[in-house]
């Protein structure tokens, strides 16, 4: 059986927004699975199908077999959720948000105090438990949702952009959290990013999702290795034109990026390197720099769109961010 | 176990709702302001006018203004809900396994015990100005649990607005056109026997009259229609309620 199952899933918001086009996921029980595509790819919009919030407008998912829309209760008793945004009671403390949660989450009055607080251990909150959530760092808010979100024991966690805003330290922090516990209790995870590292470092399997159609899926060596070649990156003193008909001579492809540095698709770069630098000194170009570099889920992105998955990913963050901020002040 | 949650979860949307203000008490005496002027300063004023046919002017807008407060705070409690809107909570509350049914009747009480302690305040400022009360223990009870039983519906009624209006502004352009004439088409301020027909009217649709008639029968010991006021207040309570369940997905949509 597998965790997701959707098939031909179709939305579409009133005004005729398509959201999503068809799209058919499968999620391995026990893996950690991320959709990855810029804003607007149709990420939230399937995660909040899933999540039985919104209906599909047709095709069907599931979740553990349970059709969301026709056993949405079944479902939720399933998943745990984070949202993108931020979904805590911040002029409540962070053991009063979880002492809530636990109530509504049915977790028996006798256990309560246990469950709490090994999960805000866990998620090394135990000190600031009785801190207002307004005054949580980033960092701390999202391991607060997620231990929350781990209250009810779920079969299947997902997480909206679990990272988004966050500093480089509290991203690697969250994500270490997720993994142990993962690690200890087999949850499935499925993740929602537009960070291709994340997608790339943390998930089992990924897929690419664009305009609201699937574009690729798979462990992110094999979609990396599905287009082909890593890079080769070098620039040379003065004009490049003879290194140029020098690589294209060689039966290289070249292509040259905005900084004047050719780039060299190649399958083997570490081997490729010294021969191309060996070549051209041989015909008196100076090689001033020069470094192989590894294909990544962004490459595979542009090849199969055309376009980058990050475009406008500096707005964005800081618009997150702004209402963290917005938060913390409580206003 | 299915009703064991729901009341557990329906208790759980209280709690954290007394928690919150618990935190920040602030906000009781910053509330409490206006209705005192309307006692203090305009029942005082009001009262030296015999014009309305009512005998003790002091004591009998208490209990209006008792009601005009605190429905005025639970409509007002939407706006709560379009932030958590805003924010990922009713997201997530509403992925949880929580009915949907608990969400609405746990706010709703939530937002009433939120505005109940307006009877308190204003009882006790219009007694210190010199309105009279029945000194029953029972029946100022009884008031108490009126004021949240009666503004339960008029909290669901605001979550019903947040549901359909989806952002601030539209949400508090709708409550600042009805609470006004809320309170003034009602008996809240003078008897329903000496308005025009029109008016006279609207009041007798409009359940704050009935809510205002219970409370005055109550405190003031004056000729109530008990069965037909708690009759109708059910109904609206039902009524509000029934829809704001069937409507709150849409919040998030």
């Amino acid at each position: 059986m597998f965790a997701i199952e959707a098939r031909d899933l179709v939305k579409v918001y009133s005004g005729n927004v398509v959201a999503l086009n068809g799209v058919d996921i499968r999620v391995e029980e026990g893996s950690s699975h991320a959709i990855l595509g810029p804003n607007g790819a149709g990420k939230t919009t399937f995660i909040r199908i899933i999540t039985t919030q919104i209906k599909p407008t047709s095709g069907s998912a599931k979740v553990f077999g349970y059709d969301v829309a026709g056993h949405a209760a079944s479902v939720r008793r399933l998943i745990g959720y984070v949202p993108q945004e931020m979904s805590l009671w911040t002029d409540l403390t962070g053991y009063e948000n979880m002492l809530i949660y636990s109530k509504i989450y049915g977790i028996e009055p006798g256990s309560r105090r246990k469950v709490i607080e090994e999960l805000l251990e866990l998620m090394e909150l135990t000190d600031a438990s009785r801190r207002l959530v307004k005054t949580y760092s980033g960092g701390m808010i999202r391991r607060l949702e997620i231990a929350i979100a781990l209250m009810s024991r779920p079969q299947l966690l997902i997480l909206d952009e679990p990272t988004i805003g966050l500093d480089p330290r509290a991203r690697m922090m969250v994500w270490e959290k997720l993994l142990a516990y993962k690690k200890e209790s087999n949850t499935t995870i499925f993740f929602a990013t537009h960070y291709m590292d994340e997608a790339d470092r943390y998930a089992d399997r990924v897929t690419l999702i664009d305009r609201g159609k699937i574009v690729a899926e798979g462990s992110p060596s094999e979609l990396k290795a599905s287009i082909g070649s890593d890079k080769v990156i070098i620039k040379v003193q003065g004009n490049t034109n003879e290194a140029r008909a020098y690589l294209l001579d060689n039966g290289y492809s070249v292509e040259t990026n905005g900084n004047g540095e050719l780039i060299i698709a190649a399958k083997n770069p570490a081997y490729v390197l010294p021969r191309v630098i060996e070549g051209l000194y041989s015909r008196g170009v100076v090689v001033l720099e020069a470094r192989a570099v590894e294909a990544t889920l962004d490459d595979v992105f542009i090849k199969l769109t055309g376009r980058r998955i990050s475009e406008n990913e500096h707005g964005r963050v800081r618009e997150v961010l702004s209402t963290r901020r917005a938060i913390r002040r409580g206003s | 176990m299915r009703g064991k949650l729901s009341s557990a979860s329906i208790l759980a949307m209280v709690e954290m709702e007394i928690r919150r203000l618990m935190h920040d008490p602030s906000e009781i005496v910053a509330r409490a302001v206006q209705p005192i002027l309307w006692i203090v300063v305009f029942g005082v004023v009001m009262a030296r006018r015999v014009l309305l046919g009512v005998e003790d002017y002091r004591s009998f807008i208490a209990p209006g203004v008792v009601f005009q407060s605190a429905t005025f705070i639970s409509l007002a409690y939407g706006i709560m809900m379009v932030f958590e809107r805003e924010s990922g909570i009713l997201k997530r509350l509403l992925s949880t396994p929580i009915p949907r049914s608990s969400i609405v009747i746990g706010r709703a009480l939530a937002g009433s015990i939120r505005a109940s302690t307006q009877y308190v305040l204003v009882i006790l400022s219009a007694f210190l100005v010199g309105a009279h009360f029945k000194t029953n223990a029972l029946l100022l009870i009884g008031g108490y649990l009126t004021v949240i039983y009666v503004c339960m519906g008029f909290t669901a009624l605001s979550i019903l607005i947040a549901s359909l209006m989806k952002t601030r502004e539209r949400f508090m352009g709708i409550i600042g056109a009805i609470t006004m004439p809320l309170f003034f088409a009602s008996n809240a301020l003078y008897p329903i026997s000496i308005m025009p027909t029109a008016i006279k009217i609207v009041a007798l649709v409009n359940p704050l009259t009935y809510a205002v008639d219970m409370l005055r029968g109550m405190l003031l010991g004056l000729q109530a229609n008990y069965m037909i006021d708690l009759i109708l207040i059910t109904a609206f309570n039902i009524l509000v309620i029934a829809l704001s369940i069937k409507l709150l997905d849409r919040i998030i949509e």
